[in-house]
Order: structure tokens, then sequence, then C-alpha cells
């Protein structure tokens, strides 16, 4: 019985020591039968990406593999070289850009920021503008029926329930977009909290992922949260139109975030042009004031992949656009599509 | 003896025809490699964490253990924040866990009758097996929210709701929530290890205790929980441990603000969370390495509670043989 026992363990251990043998095998034959990439980073376009992974083996015969795990990470790995592209939603700081040793940062999508709320019996949608949400981020405006979010919905009757903002514990580009608009609009926010993946929230309740804002807005009455539209549509949570310097109530739709593109020049010749936030009066009442571009990041001496990466970037800015709209991506315009192509250019072997 | 010691080569080189020598001898292979390989792992896991945080270490210093910042945009970090959460949430689960499970032993082994016994042992034991994540996500959306409404209205109400720790606006996510999910986290833990404790206390001793005229009470106090006493310390060591490390229960449901709030009914946060949300999402080398300096501090912390569970069980042990 026992000798039974230990032959067909050892049988066992020799199926599959040969079986791990014949997948490193073929593991490592892969690479020279077809095209193949990975990538890793952002959560933000992960839906759009999980779109692209398919419809570009199908178009270009390239296998993506990409995990979202988070902006830093993907800044991380590509500056070891681990990954063959990396994916932020924060644009490089001059810091990293130096670290990552002859790197290209190419925005590859752009979507907005829907800001969710949980105040139930109002009778019309609601609306917020930057200094009011930054009021709230910073603990200023605690009730919802504070004299300045009063002004903003005149004639909608709003409770006196205490607020609950919620916010994103994990580093992320959410955060980032987020933070980067309330920099923009409020003084006192950008010298007390600043804009970055993860800040010091100074009021307010986190929250891992999205879903975790979501979360708290949900089960909590008078909480409000940031998410991507995608979201916050696709979750059917409730969110606030934000008035912009035009004075209109913008929607974080694809035509209120394509709105707020009017600024960037005809023709970009670097990522600071890119600035989306907060647009002025000229980009008109539809204008979405919170969005933001996401970023890949290859470097310019990619050896034997740089063919392939050229391609697959460049498919995903231009044939790739068109899978965005129906998850609340913006499609990238003729402006940054100029500079895109000569960043990708760059990309060399 | 020595004759047997002389013919031990002839044994070896005859190897073959004892199979079980030749097992025995792979047996103890495999069994020295194996713990050679933990114990070495262990020092290898410290000495990297410790390397990889080196870079925060030496920009901030020991002052990094009482500094109660955290900004990743100023580049300002420090640990106070995550030490008192860590250390509050995990003071408070085994303050209500600790009487909890032992009640719960006792009742299981003195009290209910073997049939009823049995089975609610057994589901005591599976609210261990449920993984922490769906336990936070319990946290999140049932749990949180009746505390909210429920628990921290009433506790206001006593006149427990006069300390500061108490004042404030209830919230569904707090030091307070987060306790309270390590709480049920760690009662299987602790109550399983005390009940196992109980049943090992000879028979004859309590016997003789009741016969001696003691009542009840008075055996199991004066009797079991001398018996059992190092174990127990030892349990809730244990206990205190696995709250210390837990990482995501704790984030699903602390609220995660960078303060030390003045209630406990406010969020905060605590050392494995902090690691557990923000170590992915890093953006510099000084918010890595300071989390990794976090890290470290949770491994001291953790390797310490160890070291003393040990070292109690051990003093308690001398101080009974002695006695």
């Amino acid at each position: 019985m026992k000798r039974i026992l230990a032959a067909s363990l050892a049988l066992l251990a020799v199926v599959a020591l040969a079986a791990l043998a014949g997948r490193t095998q073929t593991a490592s034959a892969t690479p020279q039968q077809s095209a193949s990439l990975v990538g890793t980073g952002a959560t933000f376009p992960f839906p759009l990406i999980s779109k692209w992974i398919p419809a570009v083996d199908s178009a270009l015969g390239i296998k993506v593999t990409y995990t979202g795990t988070g902006s830093g990470a993907g800044i991380a790995q590509i500056t070891a070289r681990t990954v063959d592209f990396g994916a932020s939603d924060a644009p490089l700081s001059p810091d990293q850009l130096a670290a990552c040793k002859g790197c290209v940062v190419i925005p590859w999508a752009l979507a907005g920021m829907a800001i969710m709320y949980n105040v139930p019996g109002l009778s019309k949608r609601l609306v917020l503008d930057g200094p009011v949400l930054s009021n709230i981020y910073l603990g200023n405006i605690t009730t919802w029926n504070d004299a300045a979010i009063r002004k903003l919905n005149p004639g909608v009757t709003l409770p006196s329930t205490k607020i609950t903002p919620a916010y994103r514990s994990d580093g992320s580009g959410s955060t980032y977009a987020y933070t980067n608009y309330l920099s923009a609009v409020s003084p006192q926010w950008k010298s007390k909290v600043g804009s970055g993946t993860s800040v010091n929230f100074p009021a307010g309740t986190g929250a891992r992922g999205s879903a975790g804002v979501a979360g708290i807005v949900r089960s909590t009455e008078g909480a409000i949260g940031y998410a991507d539209a995608a979201y916050s549509i696709a979750n059917k949570i409730p969110f606030a139109l934000i008035k912009n310097r035009a004075g209109g109530n913008a929607s974080p739709g694809v035509r209120g975030v394509s709105a707020a593109l009017c600024e960037v020049p005809a023709r970009v010749t670097n990522l600071d042009q890119l600035k989306i936030v907060d647009p002025s009066a000229k980009c008109g009442k539809k204008a979405y004031p919170i969005s933001t571009f996401t970023y890949v990041i290859v470097p310019t001496s990619s050896g034997a992949k740089a063919a392939t990466l050229r391609k697959f970037i460049y498919w995903a800015v231009t044939a790739g656009q068109k899978f965005g709209p129906p998850l609340y991506f913006v499609p990238l315009t003729k402006s940054v599509d100029a500079f895109v192509y000569r960043e990708i250019k760059k990309i060399q072997s | 003896m020595t004759t047997f010691e002389h013919a031990a080569p002839e044994v070896d080189s005859d190897l073959r025809r004892h199979g079980i020598r030749l097992g025995d001898l792979l047996f103890k292979g495999i069994a020295i490699l194996a713990s050679l390989g933990a114990s070495v792992l262990l020092v290898l896991i410290a000495w990297q964490i410790f390397d990889l945080a080196w870079p925060a270490i030496q920009s901030f210093g020991l002052s990094f253990i009482w500094t109660e910042a955290w900004d990743p945009v100023k580049n300002q970090f420090g640990a106070l924040i995550f030490i008192y959460g860590t250390v509050v949430t995990a003071g408070i689960a085994l303050l209500i866990a600790t009487p909890l499970s032992i009640a719960i032993a006792l009742f299981l082994t003195e009290i209910a009758p073997r049939r009823v016994a049995a089975p609610i042992a057994t589901m005591v034991e599976l609210l261990a097996a449920i993984p922490s994540v769906v336990l936070g996500l319990w946290g999140i959306l049932v749990f949180g929210p009746w505390v909210r409404d429920n628990l921290e209205p009433w506790i206001q109400a006593t006149p427990l709701g006069a300390l500061p720790v108490f004042s404030g606006d209830p919230s569904q996510s707090g030091i307070f929530v987060a306790a309270l999910v390590l709480t049920i986290m760690i009662i299987p833990i602790t109550s399983a290890i005390c009940r196992e404790l109980f049943i090992r206390v000879p028979q004859e001793l309590t016997d003789g205790a009741l016969a001696l005229g003691s009542t009840r009470w008075e055996a199991i106090r004066g009797v079991m929980f001398a018996y059992a006493a190092p174990g127990i310390v030892a349990a809730v060591l244990l206990g205190l441990g696995r709250a210390f490390g837990e990482a995501i229960a704790v984030n699903q449901t602390i609220g995660n603000r960078n303060a030390i709030p003045t209630s406990w009914f406010e969020p905060g946060d605590s050392l494995g969370s902090k690691i557990a949300s923000e170590y992915v999402g890093a953006t510099s080398v000084e918010q890595a390495s300071s989390i990794l300096y976090l890290a470290a501090i949770l491994m001291v912390i953790s390797l310490v509670t160890n070291l003393l569970a040990q070292f109690i069980v051990v003093r308690f042990e001398r101080a009974r043989r002695a006695v």
C-alpha cells in the first residue's frame, strides 16, 4: 500500500515537473511567434484598455497584457524597466522624469470626474462650483443648507443635513484630477493641501477605490464624493452639475469634457499646455471644469519592442479612441494628436 | 550500549535494505531545511524591509515615530497618527474581546450541555473563517451604518458619552467601528484557545476545589483561571498580534484620515491600513520609503508582542512550577 502511494507520488512529481518544463518552454517561445506587450499602472483607464486589448489583437496581432496596479506602481515599474509600458493619470514630475531616464509621456485618453452626492428629496439636480467644493473638502462648509450652496441652487429646498466629504484613501488619478481642480480654483486649497495622487485631506472620510467612495456616498445621507464620470453614471449615483467660468452649469459627459479642450493650443509642444481644469469663459457654458488626461509612459530606447510599442500606441490614439465615448472617455482632439504622433516617433530601439 | 554505537556504521552502509532509515534521514534533512529556511526567511524579510525603508529612516530619523504628519504633497511624513490608530483600535478590541472570549469559553466548557456546546463552538470558530475583506465589506455596508445609527447614539446617551473620546457626531467609519470589526475578528481566536485551555484543566483539581466546599464560580476563579492564566495571556496577546497586523478590514472601516481625532467616532488610520492603501499609489521615493518605514514599525511592534507572549508564558510556567 505504502509502496503504491510512494510510487504514485513520485509519478505525480515527475509529471508536474515535466508539465512545468513544457510550460516555460512554450512561454519563452510565444514572444517570437507574435508581438506582445506588458504594461501596468493606472486603474482609471482600465475599462478602456480592456476594450483595446482584444481589438488590437485582432487588428494588428499585438497581444497586450495590462494590470491596473495604480499610477504610482506604473511609474515605478517603467522606471525599473520591468514592463514595456507604464500608465499614469498624473504626468510625471520633473524628478520622476529624470529618474525614468529617457521616457516619453503620451496622453492617450481623457475623461471627466463626476461629483456624486446623496441628498434625498431634491427637486432638481444639484449645482456646485469650485469655491463651494473646496470649502466643503476643507471643512469650512459643513451643512447642505449653507448660504453658498443655496445661492447656487435657487428654488431648491436644501436640508440641514451634515455634509460628509468622501475621498480616495489609495493613491489615485481621480484624486489627482480632483485636487488639481481644487488647487486651480482655491488659493487656500493650493497652499494648505495642494494636488497629487494622494493628499492630506483635512476633512471627511476615506475609502478604497471608486467603489469605496461610492459606497460611502450611497450609505451616508449628506455624503459627497468624486469618481470618474463612467463610474458614477454606470452605477446610477446622482452627480452634480458644476458651474464653470462662463457661468454655465456643466455636466461631465463627453460633450462637456471636449468643450473644456478649447484652450489647448493648435500645436501642442509640451505637456504643460494640456491644462484642461477650470477652463476660461471662452470655452463656453458647456465646458466641464474637472477632467483629466491619462498617460502612457514609454522608454525612448525600447529595444526589440520599439516597433510594436509604436504600432500599439498609434492604434490606441487613433482607431482605439472610438471605444471611448460609450465608457465616457473623450476622444483626443487634432491639436493633441499632432503632439502625440511626434512623441510616438521618439520611441526607438 | 557501546556495542550498538560500534554497530552504527554497519547499519548506515546497509541503508538500502533498511528503507525506513533512509526515510528517516530524508525526513530529518527536510525538517532541518524547512526550519532553517523559515528562520532565514524572517531575517531576510526584516532586512529587506529596513533596507527599502532606509531613505526615510535616513532623512526623518527616529523622530518619524512621534511626528504627527502625513502629507505626500509637501513630503512631510511621520508615524504617530498611524501608531495611535493601530494601538487604540487594537486596544479597544482587546478590552471588549477578552472578557467575551473567556465568557464564551467558560460557557462552552462549564455551563452548556455537550449537545449544545459542540455546534456553538464550531460556529464561533467559523467566524474566524470569514475572509477579512468580506468582514470589512460588511463593516462598510451593514455594520458601520448600524453602529452610526444605533450603538454610537446609545453610548452618547450613557454617562460614557461625557468622555471626549465618545463626543462628536456618530460616523459609520472611524476608529470605533474599526475596533469593533477587529473585536469580531479576534474573538474566535482567543475564545478557541481559552476553551482548549479550560478543557485541559485536570478534572481532579476542580473536583478537589468543589469537594473542599468552594462554589462553582470560586472553583472557576481559583483553580481554572489560575491553571490557565499563562495560556489566557498568550491567547490575548495572540489576538492582539492579529489586531495589530490586520490591514484590509481596518482599511475599509477606519475612515482613512491623516489625523489623530479627539473622538473615537471620527476617522483615523492605522499602520496596516495606511500601508495597504498608499503603497501601490506612492509616487515619490520619500513616500514609498516612508510607507516602508511604517511597515518596519509595524513589524517591530508585532515581533515584540509575540516575544512578550512567549516570555510571559515561560515566566508563568516557571512560577507555577515553583508553587
